[in-house]
């Protein structure tokens, strides 16, 4: 590194031609989770005050099953973004930046996939 | 002496001494030549003053209404008082077209008129049909011209891969038998010196304001390549010209823009009278800058100042549209703001003439080749030397420069350096090697003032040397001031024997870097007073009182000062009144009215 | 990761105390980082006191004052004087600004001084810019052209074209921008600070050029672009009154726009 000029060090690698894509979907994500919340704060709420059955009967109305799932997909999405930001502004070591990144994409993809068939087993009960 | 400090060589086609305007646009037409060059600057290149000109450069486009670049050139005499050098004058304002144009096409940010085109507005003495109307002339971007030219012109060198070496302090220029052979620098980041040869270097550091308490020049104004052309034996021409620019901010001394006047602002006294329209009837507050300064000093003289002291000058843009002020004028609002508390859309800014510009410098002919008397030929090339802006006398400002002139002037002859030099000098010619001395003198010069252990500091010396050249060499001068403002600049100048610096370190050693360039400013300031105390004549930015009236019989001629050892040596070369081609006549001297 | 404690060289330490001349009444008290490379000594801080009657207005003016009169050693860069050459840059109060245009009336009794954050010191409040200028060059801040201009007039521009490059190429390139950014502090090697980003947009934004394409696509990258998280301490600290932040945030709708539009 020493002897580079410091252009080439300025230059780096060059640009990705990407993150438009991720920087993008952070945001469209957030902005789904404000709707989306309510089938949270719905489905914690029943949970906790109310009989599985009724539970399970109002997750299974098309509208709250899509919304449930709708909730679980953009949560795990938005909290991977999120998470590889952190990861970018402060792991320094390329090689520990791209592990930790991947960690939290399978992650999050593995939660949203336990989430989803959790979902689909509380309608099976029925 | 050599054995004690490392010493980096460089060999290079062109050595371009500065990196404002003048020294960019150089660098660039070099580079685009493919001349190996290298542009050494003290600072990096955008913070060059160039970056502080406000107003604008002109140039006889016709966006604006008829012009003609006769007309350009007869106001540019006039200005001069008839000292300028007609055949550069004509090559520069002829040339101004289409250096101007090229400027657009690197992308200088110009204000526009509706159709589109560069937009100009009204400065000082600038007219059409030779004086009979009014020229808009001045090309602007807004009133940060200098600054979009000086960042435009950085770009372009960037696009040309130009080799800068920044925060080099340049300390000699290296001469052999008459030659120059290039020059010994400093290098801050490391201390490290650096001998750069070349088959030219040119010389493009600018004026040398700060020799003054009051200017508006940058505190790196310092004329340092003027003050090597002196150590070199060579002369400077005409520097009993100094220009006091109508409206520094009181106090500051911070440039408040001819432009404002152009968009339409006017000074008053204390008893609110416009009093310009007294001493320039016809062109009134957008007279040359000499007539102006010399008006206000007047007014103050005579007990018509404002303020408490009665000691300075109001000058108004109130009246205008506060959108016009912030679409054409936005900087000087912040700068009246942050420097006078004045908010221009209410209230008066407070002016006084302040030192602005160095009409004298580095004689040159106007291909940039530095010219000196010799045997009797007053245009004697100096072989390997040139130098353009403020630095040089081509003479294209002679006794009084014009506004929008002088970033005309750097961009012109920084062009003309690179199409003069593209013509002497093959690209990666071989160089003779260079004497085992050659750089022994400058090394010794840094040595000695780098160990100096005397009893004054720098700063104290600088501020005798300021408060005398305010005093004795200011707008007006009588031979009673100046003969003891000669010999108090020669005792304060001796005096440097006994400066003393803390810091002997190598590496940014700013203590070191102000006593060498009050070194430079020393000998600059005692031939400039010298050279006024000499010239028994009023003209141009040179007013006498007791010699009110131009004597073209027996001053009509540049003066040539040189400073071998601490006495002043002054001689003369002819002004140029002829033109360089037929498409126009020379202007032979007349009576100056505006 | 990121380090956020200085390595033992770099702490500062306390210096010298120069006081004021006895009688002085109206004193203000200077406290101004220092370190001067060849000595191999810590970084300190010097302590000035200054009379404030016999000073300029400025902080700028202040610094002068003390190389002038009481320590000649004190290192920095200064210029113009009046704003406009970027020279001046310095952490003044924990703020990023131009020492000469920061009033010393406008800052509490003690005023402490500080280099540019997280950039190289040279020597006391000489940072190296080097990276800054370097990524300034990076991206290619000349106008492109494939078009020939007019041979013998100017390129047209419209007022309305030309009004969209203010506060664009006004910029100084004093950096404190860029220095006051902490999503710069930490990835200053890839991304490219505000200032960088606001004459990259100058150039995408001006009428005449026209690789506006090929710019963005050499912005369009997770580090060059992406790491600003629109905290604002760059508009917040700008001394020209800029607005790097915005700058940054219409790079990024236009990429959005030839992506999603």
């Amino acid at each position: 590194m020493k002897y580079r000029t410091p252009l080439a060090k300025a230059r780096g690698l060059g640009a990705a031609r990407s993150g438009t894509t991720r920087w993008w979907m952070e945001r469209v994500t957030a902005a789904a989770l404000i709707p989306l919340s309510y089938w949270l704060v719905k489905l914690v709420d029943l949970s906790a005050t109310t009989p599985y059955a009724e539970t399970r009967d109002w997750l299974a109305a098309p509208v709250n099953t899509v919304g449930v799932i709708a909730f679980v997909a953009a949560a795990f999405y938005h909290a991977a973004l999120g998470l590889r930001v952190v990861i970018e502004d402060y792991v320094d070591r390329e090689g520990s930046k791209i592990v930790l990144i991947w960690l939290v994409n399978l992650g999050a993809a593995l939660l949203s996939l336990i989430a989803l068939l959790a979902v689909f087993r509380t309608l099976q009960t029925g | 002496m050599t054995a004690s400090y490392k010493i980096i060589e460089h060999a290079y086609d062109v050595l371009v001494v500065g990196a404002g305007g003048a020294g960019l646009r150089a660098t660039l037409g070099m580079a685009e030549k493919n001349l190996k060059t290298a542009c050494i600057t003290k600072v990096f290149p955008t913070r060059s003053h160039t970056v502080a000109a406000q107003g604008g450069i002109s140039a006889a486009l016709g966006n604006m209404g008829e012009d003609d670049w006769r007309f350009h050139m007869y106001d540019t005499v006039k200005g001069s008082d008839w000292l300028g050098d007609q055949d550069a004058i004509e090559y520069m304002c002829r040339e101004a077209i289409p250096a101007i144009i090229e400027l657009e096409h690197y992308g200088v940010p110009f204000s526009r008129t509706p159709e589109g085109k560069i937009y100009q507005r009204a400065f000082g003495g600038m007219s059409t049909h030779y004086g009979k109307g009014r020229a808009q002339r001045t090309c602007a971007a807004a009133d940060k011209t200098g600054h979009a030219i000086l960042h435009t012109l950085y770009q372009q060198s960037l696009k040309h891969n130009a080799e800068f070496f920044v925060e080099f302090i340049v300390l000699d220029l290296i001469m052999e038998d008459g030659v120059c052979r290039g020059v010994l620098a400093w290098s801050l980041d490391d201390g490290s010196l650096h001998l750069f040869k070349a088959h030219m270097t040119v010389l493009a550091t600018g004026g040398y304001g700060r020799s003054y308490f009051s200017c508006t020049s940058a505190h790196t104004v310092t004329g340092d390549g003027n003050a090597m052309v002196l150590r070199a034996g060579l002369a400077l021409q005409d520097m009993e010209f100094v220009q006091f620019h109508p409206t520094g901010i009181y106090g500051s001394g911070c440039l408040i823009t001819e432009g404002v006047r152009g968009e339409g602002g006017y000074l008053t006294n204390a008893e609110g009278e416009r009093f310009m329209e007294r001493y320039a009837p016809s062109a009134r507050d957008l007279a040359s800058r000499d007539i102006v300064s010399r008006a206000m000093t007047i007014e103050i003289n005579e007990g018509r100042g404002v303020g408490r002291l009665k000691d300075h000058i109001y000058l108004h843009i109130e009246h205008l549209d506060p959108a016009i002020i912030h679409e054409r004028l936005p900087g000087i609002a912040e700068t009246s703001r942050i420097f006078a508390g004045v908010d221009v859309t209410k209230e008066p800014i407070p002016v006084l003439p302040t030192v602005h510009y160095n009409m004298g410098g580095i004689p040159t002919n106007y291909n940039t080749e530095v010219v000196t008397l010799k045997d009797g030929n007053p245009d004697h090339v100096v072989p390997g030397l040139m130098a353009i802006g403020e630095a040089a006398c081509v003479s294209v400002h002679g006794a009084n420069r014009l506004g929008s002139n002088s970033l005309l002037d750097i961009i012109v002859f920084g062009r003309a350096a690179a199409i003069r030099c593209a013509q002497l000098i093959k690209p990666g010619d071989a160089h003779k090697p260079l004497r085992k001395d050659a750089a022994d003198r400058a090394i010794a010069r840094f040595d000695k003032i780098r160990h100096a252990q005397g009893g004054r500091p720098t700063a104290e010396i600088r501020l005798d040397m300021q408060k005398t050249m305010q005093a004795k060499a200011a707008v007006f001068r009588t031979q009673s001031t100046l003969d003891e403002g000669i010999k108090a600049m020669a005792e304060i100048r001796a005096s440097f024997a006994d400066v003393s610096l803390k810091d002997r370190s190598l590496i940014w050693n700013t203590d070191l870097v102000e006593t060498l360039e009050l070194d430079n400013l020393l000998s600059q300031a005692l031939v400039t007073i010298s050279a006024a105390g000499n010239r028994k004549e009023s003209r141009g930015g040179h007013a006498r009182e007791d010699y009110p009236n131009r004597d073209d019989a027996n001053w009509l001629k540049h003066t040539l000062t040189w400073l071998p050892g601490n006495q002043v040596k002054i001689d003369y070369r002819p002004v140029h009144l002829f033109t360089l081609t037929d498409e126009v006549e020379a202007f032979p001297p007349k009576e100056r009215i505006y | 990761m990121a380090e956020f404690t200085l390595p033992k060289n770099s702490r500062v330490q306390k210096g010298k105390t120069h006081h004021a001349p006895a009688g002085v009444k109206n004193i203000r008290r200077f406290e101004i980082y220092r370190w001067d490379p060849e000595t191999g000594d810590n970084p300190r801080i010097d302590v000035y006191e200054l009379d404030a009657e016999h000073c300029g207005a400025m902080v700028l003016d202040a610094i002068i004052k003390i190389k002038n009169e009481v320590d000649s050693t004190l290192t920095f860069r200064r210029s113009c004087r009046e704003g406009v050459c970027g020279s001046c840059a310095m952490n003044i109060d924990g703020k990023n600004t131009l020492a000469c245009t920061k009033a010393i009336d406008s800052l509490p009794d003690t005023i402490r001084i500080f280099p540019l954050p997280h950039a190289q010191v040279v020597k006391d409040l000489v940072p190296d810019l080097n990276h800054l200028f370097a990524q300034y060059a990076s991206i290619k801040p000349w106008i492109e052209t494939q078009t020939p201009p007019p041979a013998d007039s100017e390129r047209l521009q419209s007022r309305e074209d030309r009004a969209k490059l203010d506060g664009l190429y006004d910029c100084i390139l004093c950096f404190c921008c860029s220095t006051s950014c902490p999503s710069y502090w930490w990835n200053s090697e890839r991304y490219l600070g505000p200032a960088v980003l606001l004459q990259a947009y100058r150039w995408i934004n001006d009428s005449r050029d026209e690789n506006t394409g090929q710019r963005l696509d050499e912005l369009e990258d997770p580090f060059k672009l992406y790491r600003c998280h629109t905290i604002m301490n760059c508009t917040d600290t700008c001394p020209k009154s800029l607005n790097p932040a915005k700058a940054i945030a219409e790079i990024k709708k236009l990429l959005l726009q030839r992506q999603e539009g």
